[in-house]
């Protein structure tokens, strides 16, 4: 345990090793709420109204969750991996006397942390100078559903960036590419950090469900609105379970595959 | 017009070379064209399922917020196509490489700034030309705001261009690039909507300092009959200006360079 702890202290400090890169990023994620905080406010700048089940205030409060939510969940440092694979760097892990998974698991967490911390700080500033109607929620077991679906999301991301550095494996070059299609542009959809998914219709919505993404950002989101029933609560809690099993099974063969055929080509 | 041919010549064989440099990665290079489709069609998706339930946004319709999309993704698109090497610039820098670059008889800023085209951005620039006119059809757009356009989408690239040249400015002095481009790029993506949508001080900042409006939504208004000739005057001298005030910047830059590493 003491040394996990040693590596998440390490881990934070070299976030702060290149501070200039960690504060355009930060300030990259508050221009990004920027657009969507104003893109629906325009479209809720009449207080009363009523648009796919939101009001202003729980629309707003949701555009400042994906902040929030996604500094948990999507920062991560697992997407040096594939790197690690294609240079050969993976050799020198594999020679110390720690769990791979567990040491980007323990640095995705310092990641997370020092990411949450400024994601809090940004939204408070935000919150003064925007002055949006914020919906706080109250019942104590939503908000322990809601850091309960949170730590599934974050577990259900770890092992799909898992899965996707993995391909460097077999294809050296297309860990990058293949993170961009997969993590970039459809899990960030499909998870629901641009737009709710409650504003398509139930078909589709139905099918978004069938995937790991939208338990990533919408549904611990959906949670902390109270959106949704009790009962969708546990089915979506139980679901988010198994897809942290599934995933975490074919981290496991897909790792076990991959080292029979790394070769720690580049050392 | 000698010395423009030279340098065409010098563009072409620079982008075939970044070219065959892409299709080495052919796997790769399909989940990036693949990626960047998804990515347009998923917003399109997007805004249409959103305008189905509000039916407008700032008072504007669904082919109108379509079109200042459309519009956004062409200028967005074409200045990375052109200005893809910028994204390279950063080791150069830091490894003292960028002298390689001073020493060759070819202008530096040209080779900073254009020595590498991208083929993926290059072919969604004709489907994007087909759509934004189809589109358009719907404005009946007269032939004076088709001609207002199209000067003030050159004018929008030239005020790309500008910013892509502050950025190699910028990295010279700070060794700072990805992110700088990058937020320039989250910039223009407050350009997706018209700035209409955006509250005083924000929208007069994205207007005149970062001047995200001239850029996109300035052309779209043009192109659906709803701009006047003085702010189409202004906003092509206000983008000359811009681009006059990268290239004092880029000089000034220059002069800041260690040749560290080398």
């Amino acid at each position: 345990m003491n040394k996990y702890l040693s590596i998440f202290k390490t881990s934070f400090s070299q976030e702060f090793a290149y501070k200039l890169n960690f504060v355009m990023w930060r300030l990259r994620n508050v221009l990004q709420i920027f657009v969507l905080f104003f893109f629906w406010s325009t479209i809720f700048s009449d207080p009363s109204r009523m648009v796919f089940g939101y009001d202003r205030g729980k629309i707003l409060t949701y555009v400042f969750g994906v902040m929030i939510v996604k500094a948990v969940v999507f920062s991560a440092r697992t997407v040096d991996i594939a790197g690690d694979i294609a240079k050969g760097d993976l050799a020198n892990y594999l020679l110390k006397p720690i769990s791979y998974f567990k040491y980007w698991l323990t640095r995705d967490l310092s990641s997370k942390a020092l990411n949450l911390i400024f994601a809090v700080g940004e939204t408070l500033i935000l919150f003064f100078i925007l002055k949006p109607p914020f919906y706080l929620q109250t019942n104590p077991w939503l908000i322990l559903a809601f850091i309960l679906s949170l730590v599934l999301a974050i577990l259900i991301f770890f092992y799909f960036l898992l899965l996707c550095n993995m391909v460097a494996f077999w294809a050296p070059e297309m860990g990058w590419a293949v993170q961009f299609l997969l993590v970039i542009i459809i899990g960030e959809f499909l998870s629901g950090s641009f737009i709710p998914l409650d504003i398509f219709p139930l078909g589709v919505q139905k099918v978004f469900y069938a995937l790991p993404f939208p338990y990533l950002i919408f549904f611990p989101l959906q949670v902390y609105l109270g959106k949704i029933s009790l009962a969708f609560t546990l089915s979506g809690l139980l679901i988010s379970i198994a897809w942290v099993l599934i995933l975490g099974f074919f981290a496991n063969f897909i790792w076990r595959r991959g080292l029979r055929r790394f070769a720690a080509e580049g050392r | 017009m000698k010395e423009l041919k030279r340098y065409f010549k010098y563009w072409l064989l620079m982008s075939r070379n970044a070219f065959i440099s892409t299709v080495t990665q052919r796997y790769g290079m399909l989940f990036f064209f693949f990626g960047k489709i998804i990515r347009f069609f998923i917003f399109v998706v997007a805004i249409l399922f959103v305008l189905k339930g509000t039916k407008t946004i700032a008072g504007y319709d669904t082919n109108q917020i379509i079109f200042f999309f459309l519009t956004f993704n062409l200028i967005d698109v074409v200045s990375q196509f052109l200005f893809r090497e910028v994204y390279r610039f950063r080791p150069l820098v830091v490894s003292g490489g960028f002298d390689l670059t001073l020493v060759k008889p070819i202008n530096a800023l040209f080779r900073s700034l254009m020595g590498g085209a991208d083929i993926l951005d290059m072919l969604t620039i004709p489907p994007l030309i087909i759509a934004i006119i189809i589109i358009g059809q719907n404005f009946n757009p007269s032939f004076v705001s088709s001609l207002y356009y199209f000067f003030l989408l050159l004018n929008g690239l030239l005020i790309s261009t500008a910013f892509h040249i502050a950025v190699l400015g910028l990295g010279i002095i700070t060794m700072e690039i990805d992110h700088t481009v990058m937020i320039y790029r989250d910039l223009m993506s407050l350009g997706r909507f018209p700035i209409d949508i955006y509250k005083q001080p924000l929208q007069g900042i994205i207007t005149y300092l970062i001047p995200v409006g001239i850029m996109i939504t300035i052309p779209a208004k043009a192109y659906m009959g709803l701009l006047s000739w003085p702010v189409f005057v202004g906003s092509l001298m206000f983008g000359i200006g811009f681009f006059l005030v990268a290239l004092r910047f880029w000089s000034f830059a220059l002069k800041k360079y260690s040749s560290a590493s080398s």
